[in-house]
C-alpha cells in the first residue's frame, strides 16, 4: 500500500527571515509580495492580529492593533536557498521526495517502520539544520495527506504530525471539515458542491462518483477516490514540461512614458528568456501586456497583443518581439500599473536551421552562452541589454529586503565576537 | 574537454591550426592534466544543507585566533561540546562565543579573560558549531 507525507515550513517565508535574524522571534511578523504589496507569509502572532492571506499592508499598517507587526520585502533567493536544505535533509533520510512548491515536498513514506516517530524525528532534523518549523501529515494516498497536514497545522496538540492512514481516523476528520478544505476543491467546486447539498467532506465521500464526475468533471472524481483511500496521483520525481513562461510585475509606481515602459517590458523579456534557456527551451508564441490599475480612479487601459514569432531563445530577439507588440497596444496619456511578458509555444531548442530562418541560432546561442555563464557567475543582471533600462524607476519597492545571508559574500549573517 | 581523442585522428595538427588561441602546433604536456583551481565549497563542505557562513565582528576571540573579517563556516547539526566555538542567538543578539558546560546548564564564556561567563538562557538558542574558518587576506 502506498503511503506519502507532506510536509511544509510552517510560515515559511517568516521562519526564513527569522532562522537569521534573532530579533524577529516572538513578535508579529508578515512577508509582503513582490513590490511590497500584500502579505503572503504570516506569523502565528501576525495572524493573531487579525491579519488575512494576501491582505493588502497599506490596509493593514494603519490599523490601531496592527501597529506592532514587523513586515519584510520577498527575498526569494533566500527563501529558495533554505527550501534546497530542507530538500537536502529529507533526501538523507527519505527514499523518494517530491517538491511541491518552495515551501512544500511530498514523500514516499512506504514500508518506513514507525512512521510517527520517523515523523517527528525528520521534524525536530528539519527544524535543526534549517531552523524552520514544519508540520507532516501522512496518508494513503497524496489529497489525503494534504488534508492530514493541514489539521496538523491547525492543531497544535498534535505535535506537528498527523496520520490519517486508519479509515476511522479519517471519518471522524470528514466529519468536521468542508469540502473546500481539501487540496484540488477550488472555491467554485465547493459552490457548486453547496448547491447540490453537499457540504462536509464526509457528504462529498458520500457522494455517486458519476454524480461528482458530471459536477466536477474527472478532476471532482479523482479528488474524492483519493479521498476514499484510492492513490490515483502518484508521486512525480520529474518535473512537468513547462506549457508557458510568464513574467508579470506591478511596477513601483504608475508609468507613463513609452522609455519606461518599453525598459519594464525588455526586462522581464530579458528574464523570461534566461528562464527559457535554463530549461534548453526556444518559444514560437509570444504575448504582451501592460494594464492600468484596476484599483483606483484611473482610467482603464488594457494593452494585449501576442504573434507568433519565429522560434528563438535569444534575448535581444526576443526582446524586438516583445517592444513590436507593445507598441502595437501601448497608448500615450495612461498610467500604467503592471506589465507582463508571456512565451508559448515551448519547444526544445531545433538542432536544424529552419528553413525560412532569419536569425543566425550558431551565433545566437554562443552570445547567449556567454552572457548566461556572466550573469551565472557575478549574478543577475550583472550583463543584460542596454534596453533595460539603468536606474529603472518604475522598479519594485523592495524597502525592507533582508540580506542574502547564504548566497552572497557580501551579505552574510554577522556574528559579534563575545 | 580538450582530449586526445579528439586531436589525434587529424594529420600534422590540422585542428591546432584552426583552433584559436594556439599558437604553435605543439599540444602542451599538460594538455590531458589541466585542473581547474581547487574549490573551497568542497574542501569546506559547504554544500551540506547544515553549513552556513557567518562573518565575525569585533576582537574579543582573536585569543582565539578568530579574527574581526574573519568568515566562518558553522554547522547547525553538529552537537555542542564544552570547549568549541559556537554561533549563538542571546537576547536578539547574534554571538560567536566559546561554550562550557557546568552546573547542568551551557554558558558562554568570553575572550575576554577579566569578562564574566553568560548563562545560555531557555530563550536563547546554539545556533551552530563553528567548524571551519576562512580568512581572506592575512
Amino acid at each position: 500500500m502506498p503511503v506519502f507525507g507532506l510536509i511544509d515550513g510552517n510560515s515559511f517565508y517568516c521562519s526564513a527571515e527569522r532562522a537569521f535574524a534573532p530579533e524577529l522571534r516572538g513578535k508579529p511578523l508578515v512577508v509582503l509580495s513582490n513590490n511590497d504589496g500584500c502579505a503572503i507569509a504570516r506569523t502565528p502572532e501576525a495572524k493573531a492580529c487579525g491579519i488575512g492571506m494576501g491582505e493588502p499592508w497599506h490596509l493593514i499598517k494603519n490599523r490601531p492593533e496592527c501597529r506592532a507587526v514587523l513586515w519584510r520585502s520577498s527575498n526569494y533567493s533566500l527563501y529558495g536557498d533554505m527550501s534546497r536544505r530542507v530538500y537536502d535533509v529529507l533526501t538523507e533520510r527519505v527514499p523518494q521526495v517530491e517538491p511541491y512548491s518552495i515551501d512544500e515536498m511530498f514523500l514516499d513514506l512506504a514500508g518506513l517502520p514507525n512512521l510517527e516517530s520517523f515523523c517527528r524525528r525528520l521534524r525536530d532534523e528539519v527544524r535543526q539544520v534549517t531552523k524552520i518549523p514544519t508540520c507532516i501529515g501522512i496518508g494513503p494516498t497524496k489529497t489525503i495527506a494534504k488534508l492530514a497536514n493541514r489539521i496538523a497545522k491547525n492543531r497544535a496538540e498534535m505535535g506537528g504530525v498527523c496520520d490519517l492512514r486508519d479509515a476511522h481516523d479519517r471519518r471522524r476528520h470528514y466529519q468536521d471539515l468542508t469540502a473546500g478544505d481539501v487540496w484540488g476543491i477550488g472555491s467554485k467546486a465547493a459552490a457548486k458542491l453547496a448547491t447540490a447539498g453537499t457540504v462536509t467532506i464526509a457528504d462529498f465521500i458520500a457522494m455517486e462518483p458519476r454524480a461528482v464526475r458530471d459536477l466536477l468533471t474527472v478532476t471532482g472524481a479523482r479528488v474524492q477516490a483519493e479521498l476514499r483511500g484510492l492513490s490515483c496521483l502518484p508521486l512525480s520525481l520529474m518535473a512537468p514540461t513547462r506549457q508557458g513562461i510568464a513574467v508579470t510585475r506591478t511596477f513601483g509606481r504608475p508609468v507613463e512614458t513609452w522609455a519606461e515602459i518599453r525598459e519594464a517590458v525588455a526586462t522581464y523579456t530579458t528574464r523570461a528568456a534566461e528562464k527559457l534557456r535554463a530549461e534548453g527551451l526556444e518559444a514560437g508564441h509570444m504575448a504582451v501586456f501592460a494594464h492600468t490599475s484596476p484599483h483606483n480612479d484611473d482610467p482603464w487601459h488594457s494593452a494585449q497583443r501576442g504573434s507568433v514569432i519565429e522560434p528563438t531563445a535569444d534575448t535581444a530577439a526576443l526582446i524586438g518581439e516583445a517592444v513590436r507588440l507593445l507598441q502595437a497596444g501601448w497608448r500615450p496619456g495612461y498610467r500604467y500599473f503592471k506589465a507582463g511578458v508571456m512565451l508559448t509555444a515551448l519547444a526544445p531548442v531545433a538542432r536544424q536551421a529552419s528553413l525560412f530562418a532569419t536569425r543566425d541560432p550558431a551565433r545566437s546561442a554562443l552570445a547567449m552562452e556567454a552572457l548566461d555563464a556572466v550573469n551565472a557567475r557575478w549574478g543577475h543582471g550583472t550583463l543584460r541589454p542596454a534596453s533595460t533600462g539603468i536606474v529603472r524607476p518604475w522598479g519594485a519597492r523592495q524597502q525592507r529586503l533582508s540580506p542574502r545571508y547564504t548566497t552572497r559574500a557580501d551579505e552574510m549573517m554577522i556574528g559579534q565576537a563575545f | 574537454m580538450t582530449g586526445v581523442g579528439q586531436n589525434s585522428p587529424s594529420p600534422l595538427g590540422q585542428n591546432s591550426v584552426a583552433k584559436p588561441g594556439n599558437t604553435t602546433g605543439f599540444a602542451s604536456p599538460a594538455g590531458d592534466s589541466i585542473e581547474g583551481p581547487l574549490d573551497l565549497t568542497d574542501i569546506l563542505d559547504m554544500r551540506r544543507p547544515s553549513r552556513y557562513p557567518v562573518r565575525v565582528a569585533g576582537d574579543a576571540l582573536t585569543a582565539r585566533g578568530i579574527l574581526h573579517g574573519d568568515i566562518l563556516i558553522a554547522d547547525a547539526a553538529t552537537p555542542p561540546t564544552s570547549g568549541r566555538v559556537a554561533i549563538v542567538m542571546l537576547a536578539g543578539d547574534v554571538l560567536v562565543a566559546q561554550l562550557a558546560y557546568r552546573d547542568g546548564q551551557w554558558w558562554l564564556r568570553s575572550g575576554i579573560a577579566q569578562a564574566p561567563a553568560v548563562p545560555i538562557t531557555e530563550d536563547a538558542e546554539i545556533w551552530a558549531i563553528v567548524t571551519g574558518l576562512v580568512r581572506t587576506t592575512v
